[in-house]
């Protein structure tokens, strides 16, 4: 019997490790477990942008099983069995940079909202510290500093460097009071 | 075990392991698990420089260099590969199959209990008491869940009642939703 195998420990013949999973890019779990995550529907629609013969196998499944009445007696039992989706903090993404005074006649960049586009806020700091030749930090929790005054060059290098900001999604709020 | 964790407020340190150390977690994990022996070496090269994560409630996170979480235990307790290894080589942990209707419950962190393992569309394999598990589902090709039997598979199918399979690890828990540490 195939279903007995299925559990059997160790290693399977002809199969090459590691395994390949493909996972769902808004749920994470694998795509077989999509329909298990409340947001089900934003899981199709991901399914369908980026792996469409995916999809399709979906779909055909979903026609075969009986909803309707499954469906409906489900629903009624809710309570503990519905697993809480994450709220994604949905703020504007923004990043905002800002020039402060150091001293008389130096002054820091500041970088801020840079992590509203799921950036690695010390990946980025050590990435202009080494593209301006200057000291970078992580000072917050949305924070950089980067040591000197780079601003302008800041709208041409963070498009170039992270595609996904656009050079208008970049604020300039001018200088700022330390 | 992960319920509540959460990246930024639970982990307090990570640490450089010494190599003598790395050796015997080797050796220990290759104890637990013997058919992982050809493929140790893939997951745990010997050169690489592992780390651990320490988190609260004395967890701890095996990570290679890379920053991937490979292993977890708590306090002395039985080394448990995570999912995301699991799903690359399910092969090493015996699996327990749940039926459908539990599938949901496991999602949300629920313990497995003894009737979800015992209907018609679940399947065991034999093992003892705090035995480290995989947890399968009907119908599902990966594991959803990682888990140690409270009860032998002889009393679960005896007893039919009450917990199981204590849930470890399952899938969109906060080790499954932890990044890479650098």
């Amino acid at each position: 019997m195939a279903e007995v195998n299925r559990l059997k420990i160790g290693p399977k013949e002809g199969v090459n490790y590691p395994i390949q999973v493909t996972y769902c890019g808004n749920c994470t779990m694998p795509i077989e477990y999509c329909e298990y995550y409340p947001d089900y529907d934003k899981c199709k629609q991901w399914l369908e942008k980026h792996l469409p013969t995916e999809f399709e196998k979906v779909k055909i499944g979903d026609n075969e099983t009986p909803t309707g009445e499954e469906e409906k007696k489900r629903q009624k039992r809710g309570g503990k069995g519905i697993i809480k989706t994450k709220k994604k903090e949905e703020g504007p993404k923004q990043v905002c940079v800002s020039r402060a005074p150091r001293g008389k006649k130096k002054s820091v960049t500041v970088v801020t909202g840079l992590s509203t586009f799921d950036i690695d806020l010390k990946v980025a700091a050590k990435f202009f510290g080494q593209r301006f030749a200057c000291g970078s930090s992580v000072t917050g929790d949305d924070e950089i500093v980067i040591q000197g005054d780079v601003k302008d060059d800041l709208f041409d290098v963070i498009p170039d460097k992270w595609p996904e900001i656009d050079e208008d999604l970049i604020e300039d709020l001018g200088d700022q009071k330390r | 075990m992960f319920k509540k964790f959460d990246e930024k407020e639970s982990i307090s340190g990570v640490l450089q392991l010494k190599s003598s150390v790395q050796k015997s977690i080797r050796s220990k994990i290759l104890d637990s698990y013997p058919h992982l022996e050809n493929y140790l070496d893939v997951i745990l090269p010997k050169k690489d420089a592992f780390k651990i994560v320490k988190c609260h409630d004395h967890i701890e996170i095996l990570i290679n260099s890379a920053g991937e979480q490979q292993f977890f235990r708590q306090r002395e307790g039985q080394w448990m590969p995570t999912l995301k290894l699991l799903h690359k080589y399910p092969f090493f942990l015996p699996m327990q199959q749940v039926d459908k209707g539990a599938i949901r419950f496991v999602l949300s962190g629920a313990n497995i209990m003894c009737p979800g393992l015992t209907s018609p569309g679940a399947q065991m394999t034999e093992v003892q008491k705090d035995t480290i598990v995989a947890i399968m589902a009907e119908g599902k090709d990966h594991a959803l869940a990682i888990g140690k039997t409270t009860l032998s598979t002889e009393d679960i199918a005896k007893i039919n009642k009450g917990i199981g399979v204590e849930n470890c690890h399952y899938l969109n828990d906060g080790l499954w939703q932890m990044k890479p540490v650098k």
